[in-house]
């Protein structure tokens, strides 16, 4: 209330250089804090993939790491190709970053079901997962 | 004018403006490097971890669909087409209910096809079928 005042007396004195700046104060950090709280950290393979389109899908939350298989059957992990035999290291090192949250693999129509199988298989010894969520076309 | 100033305490006004640059910044890189990817997502199975040599399983009568390179599609041996897997697999399971259903793919049968049939699979309230690689 006396800040107030004093700002009504700043304008019957004509200095306009005190522009009160809390209320923008306020909008900027409800939205600094919307961005902190949706903001997740997720390396995305980088690759362009040609999903199927499946009737029975769901959303996959809390998303954590991508991995990526292009129409060649390369191993794409943060834009880049990943050794069939490196890969086990290389999920290690994302759920170390990640420890929480669902795989998500990034199967192209056309890639062969071998690097899949080995794909999910190695997840399943590193993760103790029963099954391995494979990203289809979205509604 | 010069009065009142001295009487009200300095420490009254904060400046606000070092800080509300501080959070422009912040914002700014929250801004940019946020992004906002949703998956939707069908649920494989890998093949299960091999079993311990001293034990001995009663294997389950199960539904093998095979899946070859070229695409092509036996379920329990004979020639089916994609879009008549959920029915075999509805039959199959009348006559067994307890089978389970197994995805056997030729390591070079397309992951199209493959999430195709479990996707046939699961609209055949089949919950689990494991996929597994025909030897060669």
């Amino acid at each position: 209330m006396a800040r107030r005042k004093r700002a009504l007396h700043a304008e019957g004195g004509g200095s306009d250089d005190d522009v009160n700046l809390t209320p923008m104060l306020d909008v900027v950090f409800i939205l600094l804090i919307f961005f902190i709280v949706t903001a997740q950290f997720i390396k995305e393979p980088g690759v362009p993939i040609a999903r199927q389109d499946v009737d029975n899908k769901d959303y996959v939350k809390p998303l954590a790491i991508l991995i990526g298989i292009d129409e060649n059957s390369d191993i794409y992990i943060d834009k880049k190709v990943v050794e069939p035999n490196e890969f086990e290291f290389a999920l290690k090192e994302l759920r170390k970053d990640n420890p929480k949250g669902e795989i998500v693999v990034q199967a192209d129509n056309s890639s062969e079901a071998e690097t899949l199988v080995q794909i999910m298989e190695t997840i399943r010894d590193v993760d103790g997962a029963t099954s391995v969520n494979v990203s289809v076309d979205r509604d | 004018m010069r009065g009142r100033l001295k009487r009200a305490p300095e420490e009254a006004e904060v400046n606000l403006t070092p800080m509300l640059d501080v959070v422009f910044i912040l914002l700014i890189f929250f801004i940019v490097t946020s992004t906002f990817i949703q998956e939707q997502a069908l649920r494989l199975e890998p093949p299960p971890p091999p079993p311990p040599l001293d034990q001995i399983i009663e294997p389950l009568p199960a539904i093998v669909i095979y899946v070859d390179d070229e695409g092509l599609i036996r379920v329990n041996g004979r020639v089916a087409d994609i879009g008549s897997v959920r029915a075999n697999i509805e039959r199959l399971r009348a006559e067994r209910p307890e089978s389970a259903v197994i995805i056997q793919a030729h390591p070079q049968a397309r992951n199209g096809l493959i999430v195709n049939i479990r996707d046939q699979a699961q609209s055949a309230d089949v919950n689990k079928v494991n996929i597994i690689l025909a030897d060669l």
